[in-house]
Order: C-alpha cells, then sequence, then structure tokens
C-alpha cells in the first residue's frame, strides 16, 4: 500500500478519532490521579450549570456560567451518561470541522492532496485536539461557521441565516461575519434558489485564465448600487438571523431573566479584566481600575478595531474565507481580552485559504509559524515568572503582549501579500425587471 | 457562596435518621435505605450542607450540653452563623461571636471528673510555593488526656481568616475534599475568583479534621495535625515598590466533639489552652508583585502607539494588494 493510498480523508478521521478518544480517556484518568488537572476549568463551569438546568433551575446559579444555556442543555448528559459526555461532544465537532474543510476545499475543486494536507493542519494541529479533549466549546462554533459557509456556497441562503443567527447567540463574535456575508449576497453573485457559481482553485500550472472578464465587477451607477443594497436575499438573510437571534435571546430571557442577559451577553461586550492576558491593554486596564475612563480613552481603544475590521471587510469581502481569516485574527489581537481557546477561531478558517496562498512553506511558512509562536512564547515565559515565580514582571509582559500584537500584524500582512483576493463566487446571469434571464 | 459537605465514609450511610437507627440496629436492613436516601437526599438539598457526627458515643463519659440557637448542628454555626449576621468580615466581631458560640456550647463534663487539659503545645506555620498560588501549611501539636477524650468523636476546627489580597478556590476546596483530604471544609465571605483585591472583600475558611486513632498510653498523648490550605493572591492594589505585602494572622483552633446524650445530635466546643510564652507563631507574609502607578503614562501612549501602527501594518497591505486576481 503506497503512501496515497493509506492516507485518504477516511483514515486521516478515524487516525483523528482515535486520537483523541485515547486523550479523553488520558484525561479522565489524570483528573482522577494527579494534583493538575487535565480538563479545563470551564469544562467543569459547563458540567455543574448542566446538573443545574436538569434539576431544573438556572444555570447561572454557577458563577462564572456566561455561555448561553444551549451549551448547559447540550451537557446534560453530563450528569446521567458519563461526565466525559461533553468532551465527546466537543471531540465530535472538531472532526465535523476537518470533515467540512474537506468539503468545502473539494467542491471548489482544490487537488485531493492539497485537500488532504489542509484538514491535517486542522486535525493535527496540537491546539486543535487539546482544545476539544480539555472540554471547550469552540469546535461546535467553528462547525457552525463552517456549516454556514457551505450553505452560502450551496446557495442556500435561509439556512445559512437560521445557523448564523444561532452561532451570534451562542458566541457574540461572529457578529463581525455579518458585513461581509451581506456584501456577498449581491445578487449577481447569489441568487435565491439558485446554486451560485464558484470560482474553482487552480493549480500553478493553470495560473493564467480566461475567468478575469467575468470576476471583474462590472461599472454600475449609483441606482443600480442602492437597488442591489437591498436586494432579496440580503433582506431575507438579515430578517431571518436577527429573528432567530431575539427569538434565542427572548426566549432565555423569559427562562432565566436578567442573570441571563448580564452573564452570557453584556458581560462579554464590557469585559475588561485587570488580570495579565495577551492582550496589549491588560497592563493599561489594571493601572487604571477602579478610575473612570474618559470617553476620548474609550474611544481610543475601540478605533483601531474598528477601522481594521472596516479596511479588511472593503478589501477582501468578495474572498468570504479569507476575510472571515483576516477579520477574526484581527479581532482577537486587539481585543481587550485575549486567551489561548480564541486561536481555534481563526485555526479553523486558516485550512480554507492555504490552496490559494502564493507562500511556499519554506521558508516564508515556516518563519510566519515561527515568528507567531515565538511571540507567544516569549509572552508565556514571562508569564510563568509573573504567576509562577512570584517576581514583578508587569512591564516585561505587557512589552511581550506588544511583540505579540505585532507580530499578528505582521503574518496577517504577509498573508495579505501573498494571496490577495480570490473572490470565491463567479458572476451569475443577472435577473432582469420582468423576472427574466438576461447575462451580463 | 458556600461550599461546605462532609466526605462521607466507607459505608456512605451517614444520614441522620439512618445513624440512629444504626445504633438500633446492628444491620443495614435495605427496606431501611430507601425512605433515607430519600431522607438524606432531601436535607442535602438545602444549601446548607449539613454537617453530621460521625457516631453517636456510648461508652463516654460526656453530658448533653445546652441547646439554643437555630442551627441544628454545631458545626456549620461557627462562620456561617457569623456571616448570616454580618456582610462582611471583621476581626472584633468575629472575636465576639467566637465567644458567645464558645459560652453557649461548651462542653461540660460529668461531676468528679478531673478538667481536661487539652493544650496547644505547637502552632508551626508556613507559606510553601512561590508566585500567586500557594500553601499555607498549619502544623498543630495538641496534648490529649487519653482517658477523658472520646478523639474517635471529635474532631479539630481551623477558622483562617484570610486577609484581604488572598482567596481559596472553593470549587478546588471541593476537589480536595472528594480526594479525602479533610473531613469537612467550607469557604465563607467573598469568594469572587476574579476580581482584584480593590473590589473584594475578605473571606475565611473552615477546616475540619479528624483524629487519627492515637494508640499511645500514658497519661498524655500527643498529636500532631498539619492542614495545607491552597491560596491564590488576588491582583493587588498598585504600590511603588512594585510588591504588595499581605500578612497572616494566627488562626482560631478549637476541638469539637459530638455528645451522646438527648435525642438530637448536639457537638460541644473546647479552645485548647495554650502558653503564650512557650507558644511561639510564626508569622507568615506573602509579598504579591503588583503594578506601578509611575508606569501609568508611559503605558497609555506606548499602548495607543503600538495599536496603531499594527492598524497601519494590517490596512496599508489590504488597501495595496486587495485587487482580485
Amino acid at each position: 500500500m503506497t503512501a496515497r493510498a493509506i492516507m485518504n480523508l477516511r483514515s486521516i478521521l478515524i487516525a483523528s478519532a482515535v486520537f483523541r478518544l485515547v486523550l479523553i480517556l488520558y484525561g479522565e484518568w489524570q483528573d482522577a490521579h494527579m494534583e493538575v488537572r487535565y480538563t479545563d476549568v470551564d469544562y467543569l463551569v459547563f458540567s455543574d450549570a448542566a446538573s443545574l438546568m436538569a434539576s431544573g433551575s438556572s444555570p447561572y446559579k454557577r458563577t462564572t456560567y456566561r455561555y448561553s444555556p444551549l451549551l448547559a442543555f447540550l451537557l446534560i448528559p453530563n450528569s446521567f451518561l458519563h461526565r466525559a459526555w461533553g468532551k465527546f461532544i466537543f471531540s465530535a465537532s472538531d472532526l465535523l470541522v476537518g470533515y467540512f474543510i474537506y468539503k468545502i476545499l473539494k467542491q471548489r475543486k482544490v487537488a485531493e492532496d492539497l485537500c488532504l494536507y489542509s484538514v491535517m493542519v486542522w486535525l493535527l494541529n496540537p491546539f486543535t485536539f487539546t482544545i476539544g479533549t480539555r472540554g471547550n466549546c469552540e469546535p461546535i462554533v467553528c462547525a457552525m461557521i463552517l456549516w454556514i459557509l457551505i450553505c452560502l456556497m450551496n446557495g442556500k441562503i435561509i439556512q445559512a441565516a437560521v445557523w448564523y443567527g444561532l452561532v451570534v447567540h451562542f458566541r457574540i463574535y461572529p457578529i463581525i461575519y455579518a458585513l461581509p456575508i451581506i456584501v456577498v449576497l449581491d445578487p449577481r453573485y447569489v441568487q435565491l434558489g439558485k446554486k451560485p457559481l464558484l470560482v474553482n482553485w487552480k493549480s500553478n500550472t493553470q495560473k493564467p485564465s480566461s475567468q478575469s472578464s467575468e470576476e471583474a465587477s462590472t461599472r454600475y451607477n449609483l441606482w443600480t448600487a442602492a437597488k442591489s443594497m437591498f436586494s432579496r436575499e440580503r433582506i431575507l438573510f438579515g430578517l431571518v438571523s436577527g429573528g432567530i437571534f431575539f427569538l434565542c435571546t427572548g426566549l432565555f430571557f423569559h427562562l432565566y431573566k436578567w442573570e441571563f442577559l448580564n452573564e452570557a451577553l453584556l458581560y462579554h461586550l464590557t469585559r475588561a479584566d485587570p488580570r495579565h492576558n495577551f492582550s496589549i491593554y491588560f497592563y493599561h486596564i489594571y493601572l487604571h481600575y477602579g478610575h473612570q475612563l474618559s470617553l476620548v480613552e474609550k474611544l481610543i481603544s475601540f478605533l483601531p478595531q474598528s477601522m481594521v475590521q472596516l479596511v479588511l471587510i472593503s478589501s477582501f469581502a468578495q474572498d468570504l474565507p479569507f476575510c472571515f481569516f483576516l477579520q477574526t485574527v484581527a479581532f482577537v489581537a486587539f481585543n481587550k481580552v485575549i486567551t489561548a481557546q480564541y486561536f481555534v477561531w481563526f485555526f479553523c478558517l486558516l485550512p480554507l485559504i492555504l490552496p490559494w496562498s502564493d507562500m511556499k512553506l519554506r521558508w516564508e511558512g515556516l518563519s510566519c509559524v515561527g515568528l507567531w509562536m515565538g511571540a507567544q512564547l516569549h509572552w508565556l515565559l514571562w508569564g510563568y515568572l509573573l504567576e509562577f515565580r512570584g517576581q514583578n514582571v508587569f512591564l516585561q509582559l505587557w512589552m511581550a503582549s506588544l511583540v505579540f500584537l505585532l507580530a499578528n500584524a505582521a503574518v496577517m500582512a504577509v498573508f495579505i501579500r501573498r494571496q490577495g483576493c480570490s473572490p470565491i463566487f463567479l458572476q451569475m446571469k443577472v435577473r432582469d425587471a420582468k423576472g427574466g434571464v438576461k447575462s451580463e | 457562596m458556600i461550599v461546605f459537605r462532609e466526605i462521607s465514609p466507607a459505608e456512605d450511610f451517614y444520614y441522620p435518621i439512618g445513624s440512629l437507627i444504626s445504633i438500633f440496629r446492628n444491620d443495614k436492613d435495605d427496606a431501611l435505605l430507601v425512605p433515607m436516601r430519600i431522607v438524606g437526599w432531601i436535607s442535602r438539598r438545602s444549601e446548607m450542607g449539613v454537617l453530621w457526627s460521625f457516631f453517636f458515643c456510648c461508652c463516654f463519659p460526656v453530658v448533653a450540653l445546652s441547646i439554643s440557637g437555630d442551627c441544628s448542628s454545631l458545626e456549620d454555626c461557627i462562620l456561617k452563623s457569623y456571616f448570616s449576621k454580618h456582610e462582611v468580615l471583621s476581626d472584633s466581631s468575629f472575636q465576639d461571636l467566637l465567644q458567645d458560640e464558645l459560652s453557649k456550647f461548651s462542653c461540660k463534663l460529668l461531676p468528679g471528673d478531673p478538667n481536661p487539659q487539652l493544650t496547644l503545645s505547637g502552632l508551626g506555620r508556613r507559606l510553601i510555593g512561590e508566585g500567586s498560588h500557594r500553601h499555607l501549611s498549619s502544623t498543630i501539636q495538641l496534648q490529649i488526656p487519653p482517658q477523658s477524650f472520646p478523639l474517635q468523636s471529635c474532631k479539630l476546627v481551623m477558622i483562617e481568616r484570610l486577609p484581604s489580597g488572598v482567596f481559596a478556590d472553593p470549587f478546588e476546596l471541593d476537589h480536595l475534599l472528594h480526594h479525602g483530604a479533610y473531613a469537612a471544609i467550607g469557604v465563607f465571605g467573598d469568594t469572587n475568583l476574579e476580581l482584584p483585591s480593590v473590589s473584594s472583600n475578605r473571606s475565611a475558611v473552615e477546616i475540619h479534621m479528624n483524629f487519627k486513632h492515637n494508640t499511645s498510653s500514658g497519661a498524655m498523648s500527643a498529636l500532631g495535625i498539619r492542614i495545607d490550605l491552597p491560596l491564590h493572591a488576588r491582583y493587588a492594589a498598585l504600590h511603588e515598590s512594585g510588591y504588595s505585602e499581605v500578612a497572616f494572622g494566627t488562626p482560631d483552633l478549637l476541638v469539637s466533639c459530638s455528645m451522646e446524650g438527648s435525642s438530637e445530635k448536639r457537638s460541644c466546643l473546647i479552645v485548647p489552652s495554650s502558653d503564650s510564652n512557650k507558644l511561639r507563631t510564626d508569622v507568615v507574609v506573602w509579598k504579591i508583585p503588583c503594578g506601578i502607578m509611575s508606569h501609568t503614562n508611559v503605558v497609555s501612549v506606548v499602548t495607543f502607539a503600538t495599536a496603531f501602527v499594527s492598524t497601519l501594518v494590517i490596512v496599508l497591505p489590504s488597501v495595496l494588494y486587495s485587487k482580485p486576481r
């Protein structure tokens, strides 16, 4: 059996599944026999909240439970089946993300071996398998985001909108994807009831293409622009996703009242944690803790994030996976609080853009990885000295977080340089006023 | 939030009614298990987490104590009753309450018995570890007259009033409880794990340890107990030196014995006497790193400047290289 024959999607998925099962079992053993737990503290919070919900009370009675009640609902079997049920669910979502990555790339006609390498970038990433097996719920969010992408690629706008409303309710950050999705739901590319035309991947040997004329945007005047801004697809997407979000919020507010709103929604919007984390703002927040920040200061911290998001959306919205990826990296990097589990949000999108990148693994790719990991390890070193050795290294830790932000920005710049914008949709035949079809 | 539970010993059968019945019946009757489990389940539903004394002492010369107050069991009275009356932990009001409890629940002995001299002969205190997560280790030496003391029905109660600036994690203590480290342990007061010390109030930990069966004979037996309490530092208020010092006081040590007597189970309290001249308690100080006020301006300016530079690093290539290929 050649390496190629062994290496197909099924074998990769099975090997990953077995490996995750082994890790879950090891985690249970470590929890029982060693001082330091393998399981994340958050998982215990979810389990407690789920058992509270199973006994009929509010999951928010558990302190530090700051998620949607849907998560506690999913983990109810923790109480009567086995306490590792949640970990199985999260690892299964993990594998599902791998499968979705394969599906998306195959639909765009990426070469088989590139597909498999991309899938391996997710499934064999140490961040990925530890996050699911330690009991973090992020793989579920990643799976939902990828499913939304698949629905959009297949023209299923309503289904995409339903899942989008759900995922924003679950974790607030996907709201940053709202604008690019709306932009990409251009009636020239996506129409209700029709499957959109996708731009297929071309290997390096086929680079010069004749598709450029079809992909180029047509000139259109202000009137056309205004008309298409409120196209059927966009309005439908907005209404359905907004409706689902408010339905969920309303339902859980009715069940759990203000506790739900404060813990699950408002906490995330106003969170300013002075404790050390990767964010550049932590020391600033700590030094100003207890003092009211002036309006100017609040705006200044909000400005870089919003500017970067807007520029990225206006430049890359047509290349939806790449736009999502860049937006997520920027969102995490400029956020007031950064924890390691947030990195999974963009790791699930990375395999989707790699086939289009001109970056060679040697040495550009490896140096990007090295720079990003190096900046992180540098921060972790100072963090260790502060937290576990009790040395006052706040200034050095803060500088390490500045370096980390710059490293993130540099890696993003390299990606942008090597990729540019590869639109995902081809222009379709356009509807005319009478409902008939005419091509441009 | 109050977490106050006791580990159940091997039999897993320590509901109060069950214990009472098991005294009169020497076997565990299966038919009684179900209703007693239901009673136990109902009693556990209440947030109090009632502690159960282990055995009725049948053969020790102790007498009923005076019962008053609304606590159904003594052990959860001390800190629980304190925090039911006070919002915030204050040393003076706690001492008053402790004196109150001792006068109400002091162990009384049968006339004719010599006054038991339970003595605290040594109290060693050490802070083990470096960094924000450490263990406060207390080594307690007691001298006990074995004849007058029903050791199996007594336990050591230690109340550690934590200074502001450190906290104990209730979930971690729960984990330790399940591993059998203590008979019972509970945290009271401000147990918020996330807020810095300027926004937090003090908390206190109450620990119950069983005395191990002690085989020495003779007039007095010595007992050594070591209690390890895992603690965490809160983010301290800013200080120019870069370190904030947190000093620990001495813990309150009591012995609680369960009594045979009236139909309701009660425990009584004894304070070990100590010779304050001979007893030398180590002063424990924890240096916690904290932010320095004079950094404020530099940090704010450089933070926002870096954010601005990073924005440019991302925005410029986006504008230059975003043409569709």
